[in-house]
């Protein structure tokens, strides 16, 4: 008994310390974005402000239109994330419920474009962007992922399991193929629907490749661009309350909302992505 | 007639193709279309204003005299090779302990334990830039009040690539302890009790039940970071800017400095080759695994 007790004792302390390290740099931001700019915190003595200075968060309007920014991250993010929800599933529908020519090759070879890393052709991309007259304009972040293979994939598999009897029955009662997908299937498949949109929103909300290439002026940036363009330097020259309070406002939308709906529900994707 | 029947069905089924149009279309403008342009652009010297002038091969011979890039490519190798060893192994154990362990804030603890996914990589690089600082950074500041040197984490060229490690497990370990965790939960627990009165001790459980379903899944999680590990931007863009030099840099970074900083985009295409050829080399295992799964369905 004494050996088991020894055991938990151990896996106890090991969840503790995987906790707190990864507490500790989110916890580490918000204490330091609450600091006055004057006071250092390199070590733990220094960990806790000396009072509450709220006016961080004014400071870095300053430094870039932060606001705007935010405003920027959450139309990209929110925009492009109910796109790729609803293309996604669409497709997912079509392609696990009807029987068309070509649907297996279309299928397979959506798996195959998996392969063509979208990073690696930036330039071209770049170039399409320019002709297109997206440069500088939210819309060229919003529209070239709103349909991943790897969604259609995901929501594919997820929508095979929905009875074909019920989608029958409905047929006879004179519903149209989109009215068995918005009325039928689509509450179906809430779960997975809310696990592909938390970690599109994820995504979408930390990207910095793509703004970062196509917004070319401080108001069209989002949050992640204006951050990394902040200049600082080794040392303590920089204001570093006042950078962590932009870190801070780039970082809370997403805790908390993760903290309401809990667990985001992630845990439905992963379990159907990870069988076989 | 055959001819006429296919066409027949196939306006039969238009709202179908209807449906999955959206991909196909967003394929061709932005993946196919690029893929092609890139690699014509990849034969030309081009600043992206002026003529263009067709070098053939040479922007791609000149990449392996290339001293930054083949910089670059190894330091791409290294964080490829160390992620795996710091991901997989650590958030195997973590899975294991949460798995092992009933407690009643099992829940509370995966919670913690998920944040850093959630969390921005670039607020969270500067919460490192000042982790690492050399003189005023946390670490630092604890290494030598245990007697130990300070380390030039961020200024040095041989352990720049570090914290950026570091940045990058830190972020990417909750991912794959929820994959490991949801494929232990999937084991069904009779199994254990089953083994049980078969007298099975935990090194034969470990080896006929866990094992078999744990190896999949850490097969898929060596894949999906192994595509990751060579998209590499926003974590080293940040802490380190791919520096000192470029002791830190990845592909991707150099991509996109010789594309947007230095305007060789012809260049910058036959990078961006070298790292798609890289990418279909490691993404051909996931296509096995995803249609594999597509035929057995769900």
């Amino acid at each position: 008994m004494a050996k088991k007790t020894i055991s938990s004792y151990f896996a106890q302390a090991l969840i503790f310390i995987a906790c707190f390290l990864a507490l500790f740099p989110i916890l580490w931001m918000l204490l330091i974005a609450v600091k006055p700019v004057t006071e250092s915190f390199g070590t733990i003595r220094e960990i806790l402000p000396s009072r509450i200075a709220f006016e961080n968060f004014y400071q870095v309007s300053l430094l870039m239109p932060i606001w705007q920014n935010f405003l920027n991250s959450v139309i990209v993010s929110l925009s492009g994330t109910i796109l790729t929800v609803f293309f996604c599933s669409l497709a997912g529908f079509a392609f696990a419920k009807y029987k068309f020519p070509g649907r297996d090759f279309l299928f397979i070879f959506l798996i195959a474009t998996m392969m063509v890393p979208p990073e690696t052709n930036v330039i071209p991309v770049f170039l399409i962007m320019r002709q297109l007259g997206w440069i500088n304009k939210l819309i060229s972040l919003i529209i070239p992922r709103a349909a991943t293979a790897v969604g259609i994939f995901y929501m594919r598999q997820y929508i095979l399991s929905f009875p074909d009897s019920l989608m029958e029955q409905s047929r006879i009662d004179g519903c149209s193929e989109f009215r068995i997908y918005w009325n039928m299937v689509l509450p179906v498949i809430s779960p997975a629907l809310a696990a592909w949109a938390s970690i599109g929103l994820i995504a979408r909300w930390n990207e910095l490749l793509w703004p970062l290439l196509f917004m070319r002026t401080p108001e069209k940036f989002t949050l992640m661009v204006s951050l990394s363009q902040l200049p600082v330097s080794e040392g303590l020259s920089t204001p570093w309350p006042v950078i962590m309070a932009g870190a801070t406002i780039a970082v809370l939308p997403l805790v908390i909302l993760y903290f309401i709906l809990q667990k985001f529900q992630v845990a439905d994707l992963t379990a159907g992505a990870t069988k076989g | 007639m055959i001819e006429k029947n296919i066409w027949q069905k196939i306006w039969q089924k238009r709202l179908m193709y209807l449906f999955i149009s959206p991909f196909f279309l967003l394929f061709i403008v932005f993946q196919f279309f690029p893929l092609i342009y890139s690699m014509i652009l990849s034969l030309y010297k081009w600043n992206g204003l002026g003529a263009r002038e067709y070098v053939g091969f040479k922007n791609y011979i000149n990449l392996f005299s290339d001293q930054m890039f083949l910089e670059c490519l190894e330091n791409t190798f290294f964080y490829w090779a160390l992620s795996i060893l710091m991901i997989i192994p650590v958030a195997l154990i973590i899975a294991a302990v949460t798995f092992v362990i009933s407690s009643k804030r099992i829940k509370t603890y995966q919670t913690i334990l998920f944040l850093p996914y959630v969390s921005a990589a670039v607020s969270i690089g500067l919460v490192f830039y000042i982790l690492f600082d050399h003189n005023a950074g946390f670490v630092n500041n604890i290494l030598a009040a245990i007697g130990f040197e300070r380390i030039p984490w961020l200024v040095s060229t041989k352990v720049s690539k570090f914290p950026v490690l570091f940045l990058v497990s830190w972020r990417a370990i909750p991912w794959y302890m929820l994959i490991f965790y949801s494929g232990l939960q999937s084991i069904n627990r009779d199994l254990f009790e089953a083994a049980k009165i078969d007298g099975a001790n935990p090194i034969q459980n470990l080896m006929n039940i866990i094992i078999p379903t744990i190896a999949p899944l850490a097969f898929f999680c060596l894949i999906n970071l192994s595509i990751e590990s060579f998209r590499r931007f926003a974590e080293p863009q940040i802490l380190t800017g791919g520096g000192p030099g470029s002791s830190s840099m990845t592909l991707v970074q150099y991509l996109y400095i010789n594309g947007f900083t230095i305007f060789k985009l012809g260049y910058a295409s036959a990078i961006g080759y070298v790292l798609t050829f890289i990418l279909i080399i490691v993404s051909s295992f996931q296509l096995r695994i995803m249609i594999k799964r597509s035929k057995e369905g769900v």
